[in-house]
């Protein structure tokens, strides 16, 4: 523990110089540029919003504002994860030159996505002001809750970075795993009405991102606080995750290159 | 660094002709009985891990068998040996890159950096930002990177195409740029995987001179892996040879490359 936090300090200036670059890079690579960042959700939350509306007939108050806290939470955990995949593979060349901790590719992605996600954020409250949602002070209940969405995330992309590095095709299960988990996760429709006692206690309380989206939501939407019990619990539960993914890759880090 | 022996330096006029006296410095680096395996099937698909099951038992190369030496502070090591013998996977292990399988290296705390051809860098971001980005990673400061950034970008010679994407660059360009990081940024052991023939002709003197006055530095520890004898025969002071992981040699420069030649010819 006292390692990481050693080596983090020894690399954070390098990791959030690499975050700036490729979030420049991407600005550079297309037309729209950084437009994307907002576009992409807001595309999405408009596709979601017809679906629900017009196939399902279902909707909950301020229902696209709904969707949009969804999106962007997913999005951050969604990209992060999936990225982290392949980041060794990715940054091969980079990897098989000098040494760092490799975790540190995940903090990058972590930055990158993290970003876009308060571009993202930005737009939430520019949609709460155009819906007119009434905010009480718990809206600031939505700090611990993206402080405890990054911690799950780094502790997950750990360790998919691991195994990404000796399993070829886990990309393409990470893909449909995350795939079934965003159906699970009530993105776009609302686990606590839509689906039946008890399994949608066991859906909400069980998955950790159906739990912060839902908690976001209460707190920016609904003007409740969420369950503060839940959350320690999966608190702590994603600082274990975080303990073993670093334990796992300070442990193999140096046999990575040797796969490639 | 501090306890090396003064008097034991020749006079900065002699240095050109005299290779560093070393007695009585610190060691640099300690390999100890280093193993180094590669397996094979180490990457798999899961398909693969399915259907054979019975095939679990990965191939193994041993790319280094058990070797041991010492490079003092300041001095000039050169390892050679033919293509497959185990010298960049060595290299790249002092470096941190790798993990002994058995064994030890000993830095003794020593910065290090890895030169070689063709790798390091982000190819989608620019020349610019690959220098901070390196200069970051060897550990140093953003602020002290950018302060050597223009005798960097200078020392690479690469005109505009410094503030182009890394992919537009030509192999030479890459090569040019990399040894240009690693020589300005200078980390206290340069390990030198055969990058000393890179470039044009105006940029190989240039480079050749930069490790000519890397060497005149009595705190600078060099480790080349070359297959050009006479680079090696002008800067190093011992050698190393590896044949098939082992060492077959090691010693004074002189002879350790005769009998190469004679047992290559």
């Amino acid at each position: 523990m006292q390692r990481f936090l050693k080596d983090l300090k020894r690399f954070w200036a390098y990791t959030v110089y690499s975050a700036k670059s490729d979030l420049k890079d991407e600005v550079a690579s297309s037309y729209l540029n950084w437009l994307w960042w907002i576009l992409d959700p807001l595309l999405f939350m408009c596709v979601y919003t017809f679906i629900a509306l017009a196939v399902f007939h279902q909707g909950v108050p301020y229902f696209p504002v709904f969707v949009f806290i969804g999106l962007t939470l997913w999005n951050f955990f969604d990209k992060s994860v999936l990225q982290s995949v392949k980041a060794v593979r990715n940054n091969g060349s980079v990897v098989s030159r000098v040494y760092f901790p490799k975790y540190i590719l995940v903090i990058n992605r972590i930055l990158v996505n993290g970003f876009k996600m308060m571009v993202s954020f930005v737009l939430i409250v520019v949609l709460m002001l155009i819906y007119r949602v009434p905010v009480s002070l718990n809206v600031f209940y939505v700090i611990p809750i993206l402080m405890e969405l990054t911690l799950f995330t780094f502790g997950v992309s750990c360790i998919v970075l691991h195994f990404g590095v000796f399993i070829d095709d886990l990309y393409n299960v990470i893909q449909v795993v995350l795939k079934l988990l965003f159906y699970l996760s009530g993105v776009f429709y609302d686990i606590s009405r839509r689906v039946e006692e008890p399994l949608n206690s066991i859906l909400l309380d069980l998955n950790p991102v159906s739990m912060l989206m839902q908690s976001a939501r209460q707190c920016l939407l609904y003007q409740n606080h969420p369950d503060l019990k839940l959350m320690g619990i999966h608190t702590a539960i994603s600082f274990l995750l975080c303990i073993i993914g670093i334990k796992v890759i300070y442990q193999y880090e140096n046999s990575y290159v040797k796969v490639m | 660094m501090e306890n090396y022996n003064s008097d034991a330096v020749p006079s900065s006029g002699e240095r050109e002709f005299l290779r560093p006296d070393l007695t009585g410095r610190d060691v640099a680096i300690d390999v100890n009985d280093l193993h180094i395996t590669y397996k094979l099937l180490k990457s798999y698909s899961i398909k693969k891990s399915l259907f054979q099951l019975k095939k679990t038992k990965a191939e193994t190369v041993d790319a280094v068998r058990g070797v041991s030496f010492s490079v003092t502070e300041g001095e000039i090591f050169g390892i050679i040996g033919k293509n497959g013998s185990g010298k960049s996977t060595m290299l790249r292990a002092i470096a941190g890159i790798f993990s002994a399988d058995k064994g030890s290296i000993d830095l003794h705390g020593h910065t290090v950096s890895l030169l070689s051809i063709g790798v390091g860098f982000q190819k989608r971001l620019t020349g610019t930002e690959n220098i901070m980005l390196s200069g970051m990673l060897l550990g140093y400061s953003e602020s002290y990177v950018r302060s050597k950034m223009d005798e960097i970008i200078e020392f690479a010679g690469l005109g505009k195409f410094i503030n182009l994407p890394v992919k537009t660059y030509s192999s030479g360009m890459y090569s040019k740029l990399a040894f240009s990081i690693t020589a300005v940024l200078e980390s206290e052991i340069m390990l030198i995987d055969e990058i000393l023939s890179v470039g044009d002709t105006n940029f190989r003197r240039k480079s050749y001179q930069k490790m000519k006055s890397l060497i005149s530095n009595q705190d600078r520890t060099v480790v080349i892996v070359s297959h050009n004898n006479d680079q090696i025969r002008e800067l190093c002071s011992r050698v190393l040879w590896l044949h098939d992981g082992q060492i077959k040699m090691i010693g004074k420069t002189e002879e350790v490359l005769d009998a190469y030649d004679r047992f290559m010819s």
